[in-house]
């Protein structure tokens, strides 16, 4: 550790003013409080520094993702090796995940970071941490099969047009991982829709299991064809969808570590999944399709509405920042979803499209909260004062 | 009834002014600096609307289009006044535009300050004839189907203009880059938002 911080501070005057790499002096702090929070100390006024500064926050959401990650990686060979009916160990369908996988968040890393370092020198701010997050969440929401040039486009338009035009890292006003998948999702909708989920890239002498269907849960039913997996199965998520989708069970690991360390709100989670089970009860009484009379839980958890509800929602950026907006805006994230997965013949999956909507209305919900308690606090100052009076 | 409400929300979400259609845009871009003036705006263009898409539509369906005159008499049922549309559709608006302003100006001075030139404005805002022209393209059954497409389309363009004048508040002190400042960065905050808003778009109601 000591050689470490040694040789960070023999290399640092190269990049102060008028060092060689002047530059390059953005990147080097990046690196530099990557590994150390600095050792600044304030002189004037009165400041309280913490250590949990915004690495470490992004760095627990990084933690609480692990689940999802490793879980869909296993997946991603399972599922594979499930299509085409070989017979293959726990270790082949991890290597075979990791092969698939990897380079997904390789990509997205390297295009993603390469935007954020050059905004950083031109404009001269601070590297922001905050792709660190994006940067993982946008492979766990793909499918597998999406080509690496077009999760680099994805990725490289999210950052620009999501991100640095409002400011960077905290000014964004919709969420960079969703808009990422938005626009894949409406740029180049056969990568996105359909029976794409898994990764069958056949070799000589391989073919499909018979009767094997790709499709997801949820286009199985929008379309009414094919097979609804047992609950069992979607719960621990061995069903096809996006890398970090499938399985509910590895996401609510990861949301305990998302509230535990009090990184993630509770109040939206917990208000997603009972906006969408009130929705799914709601449209069990109207039930005039097969679709509508789908047991509500099961709403929950097919396709990427956890991941949504525990990762995606509860962005504090793009999210609501008042407590009873907070539960507004959950709430309307899980009534949406429902009613877009019911109603939207075009979309089988509304957790993205659902979670981009509040977010646009994220700030009008913060407004009038805003605006009702300020009032509310006029009256009660009002009735003080005609009491002290009387 | 049923009719009259998937109406009303199709107008809302789906065929929204703003975000389908790209609608009545400069006033949506140049009032949308504050919550409060929007939403004067907003509440300024629902009613336009509610009025002038119903009575445009007794117009048109009495008035304008070849044979409604035949009320008259049986002579009159070869009569066509259609080329006279555009004009008697910007007169109701024009009229309908000029007593809010009125109304306005009475009920709260401030708010009709703030709008300034927008609020006589609204006579040619393309959101508002748009309302008159869609609802004659899309043959409406009855009076009250237009009310409701009319109250809905108002009540979309309110919903847009409310929604981005609290976002632009929201981002009044980002760092945004100094050549996207003002209009530049509302227009992209227009596109995302219009990508939002196509998760309704498909929708059968």
């Amino acid at each position: 550790m000591k050689a470490l911080i040694n040789l960070v501070e023999k290399v640092k005057p190269h990049f102060e003013k008028g060092g060689r790499f002047e530059k390059l002096h953005r990147t080097f702090e990046a690196f530099e409080t990557f590994l150390y929070v600095k050792g600044d100390v304030t002189r004037s006024g009165t400041h309280i520094r913490d250590a949990i500064d915004m690495k470490r926050t992004m760095v627990h959401v990084i933690i609480a993702l692990i689940p999802p990650l490793l879980f869909g990686i296993w997946n991603v060979g399972f599922q594979h090796f499930q299509a085409t009916g070989e017979e293959a160990t726990f270790m082949d369908q991890v290597v075979f995940g990791l092969i698939k996988v990897l380079p997904i968040i390789i990509v997205s890393y390297v295009s993603g970071l390469a935007v954020e370092f050059i905004f950083a020198s031109t404009r001269n701010h601070e590297v922001n941490e905050g792709f660190l997050v994006s940067g993982m969440l946008i492979p766990l929401v793909i499918p597998v099969t999406t080509p690496l040039w077009m999760v680099a486009v994805a990725t490289i338009f999210a950052v620009i047009i999501g991100k640095e035009v409002f400011g960077g890292t905290g000014m964004n006003i919709l969420n960079p991982a969703l808009l990422a998948r938005a626009f894949l999702f409406f740029a180049y909708p056969s990568y996105l829709s359909g029976e794409v989920w898994i990764y069958t890239g056949l070799e000589d002498g391989q073919q499909l299991v018979d009767g094997f269907s790709g499709a997801t849960a949820l286009a199985v039913m929008a379309i009414g064809e094919g097979t609804m997996p047992s609950d069992f199965d979607m719960f621990f998520g061995f069903i096809p969808g996006s890398i970090g989708e499938t399985s509910t069970f590895a996401i609510l690991l990861g949301a305990i570590v998302l509230v535990a360390t009090g990184v993630g709100s509770f109040r939206i989670m917990a208000s997603v999944f009972l906006g969408g089970l009130f929705m799914g009860l709601m449209l069990n009484l109207l039930a005039v399709n097969e679709f509508m009379a789908l047991p509500a839980y099961k709403h929950l958890i097919m396709g990427g509405f956890a991941f949504g509800a525990v990762y995606m929602a509860t962005d504090p950026v793009s999210a609501s920042q008042t407590g009873i907006g907070k539960y507004i805006y959950g709430a309307m994230i899980g009534i949406l979803t429902v009613l877009i997965r019911v109603l939207n013949p075009a979309y089988p999956e509304g957790m993205m499209l659902a979670i981009l909507f509040m977010n646009v209305f994220s700030p009008l919900i913060d407004y009038y909260v805003v605006e009702a308690q300020s009032k509310k606090r006029q009256k009660r100052i009002e009735k003080i004062r005609l009491q002290t009076q009387a | 009834m049923e009719d009259l409400f998937s109406i009303f929300v199709r107008a809302i979400f789906i065929d929204n002014m703003v975000f389908a259609y790209f609608l009545g845009m400069c006033s949506y871009l140049a009032v949308s600096r504050t919550v409060t003036t929007s939403v004067g705006l907003g509440a300024a263009v629902i009613f336009v609307l509610g009025f002038t898409v119903p009575v445009n539509y007794l117009l048109e369906n009495f008035i304008l289009s070849r044979g409604a005159l035949s009320w008259l008499g049986p002579q009159f049922a070869a009569v066509d006044l259609s080329f006279l549309t555009f004009i008697m559709f910007i007169a109701i608006i024009a009229a309908m535009v000029q007593l809010v302003e009125m109304l306005i100006e009475k009920l709260s001075p401030t708010l009709y300050s703030s709008l300034g030139i927008f609020l006589p404005l609204i006579a040619v805002n393309c959101a508002i004839l748009g309302g008159s022209l869609f609802m004659q393209e899309r043959n409406y059954a009855n009076i009250t189907e237009a009310i409701s497409f009319g109250l809905g389309s108002g009540a979309g363009f309110f919903l847009a203009i409310v929604g981005i004048a609290a976002i632009r508040e929201k981002i009044r002190y980002s760092n945004v880059p100094a050549p996207l400042r003002g209009l530049g960065i509302t227009y992209i905050i227009t596109g995302l938002m219009g990508i939002a808003f196509m998760s309704f778009m498909g929708i059968e109601l």
